[in-house]
């Protein structure tokens, strides 16, 4: 599992991840994720090169998010393959971080 | 559990009670996918209950003690579908009463943010992504017998 960021105009923070979200990657990029969680106040969520997610791969991305949110933050997902985002769906975190599939629609929902 | 030996890929795989040891299940549904001509929406499904169920073992069935062990079968029934029994010695478990045990609303309109428990979607995710799920208590441990569609109606996976 892969992990890298960087900043956009905006102030928006934008992490792509890549490879499998499942127990050995979120173990992989709690860290880091948790780390930018505490500094971002926008986050862009990159999903596409996400193989697999799992509970574990969940916790990954709810935790920062919330973290996010509690200091009055957005974060947002992007582009999820389709069995990706079923997980998010049934989840129901979809409802806690937007799903988008347009990067013009993803930035815009952080302004 | 009786030994299948008419398939090129081993059906039955032996864990210890550590989450290391779940490397191990990929390349062993990696070739059992290969022989079976598993579809990939299937083999995510597949992998997510896998992942699910077995770091349940080693978490909360054996609550972190190591080198205890787990069995995983595989039996391919056919229009039936494809059938994971996975073993253990753990004490017994007692199955999840329908939606009793999903810790978030299924309206995911309704969550506040708060309610989204990280961890906390693991009954909920094999309930949506498996076919079947039967939990039985074993004389020294549990059985959870799991039953994937194959092949998949559309997508892999079960409607809501």
């Amino acid at each position: 599992m892969k992990i890298s960021s960087e900043e956009l105009d905006g102030g928006i923070t934008k992490v792509v991840l890549e490879g499998r979200l499942d127990i050995e990657g979120a173990a992989a990029v709690d860290l880091k994720m948790n780390v930018i969680a505490g500094s971002s106040k926008l986050l862009l969520l990159d999903m596409q090169q996400v193989s697999f997610l799992g509970s574990m791969g969940l916790r990954s991305i709810v935790v920062p998010a919330q973290t996010v949110r509690r200091r009055g933050g957005k974060v947002v997902l992007f582009a999820p393959v389709k069995m990706v985002e079923e997980v998010l769906k049934a989840s129901g975190i979809d409802a806690l971080i937007p799903i988008h599939h347009e990067l013009s629609s993803a930035l815009a929902a952080l302004q | 559990m009786p030994e299948i030996h008419a398939h090129k890929a081993e059906c039955r795989l032996a864990l210890r009670s550590q989450l290391v040891d779940l490397a191990l299940v990929w390349p062993w549904v990696d070739a059992l996918a290969a022989e079976f001509a598993i579809p990939a929406d299937s083999r995510y499904a597949i992998d997510l209950c896998l992942e699910e169920a077995l770091s349940n073992i080693v978490r909360h069935g054996y609550r972190g003690e190591p080198d205890r062990a787990i069995f995983i079968q595989f039996i391919p029934n056919g229009r039936a579908g494809l059938t994971f029994i996975i073993e253990d010695n753990a004490p017994h478990f007692a199955s999840p009463e329908p939606r009793e045990q999903d810790e978030t609303s299924t309206s995911g309109s309704e969550l506040h943010p708060a309610e989204l428990k990280p961890g906390g979607q693991g009954i909920r995710l094999l309930r949506r992504f498996a076919g079947s799920l039967r939990w039985e208590q074993l004389p020294n441990g549990n059985r959870l017998t799991i039953t994937f569609p194959h092949p998949p109606n559309s997508s892999g996976i079960q409607p809501h």
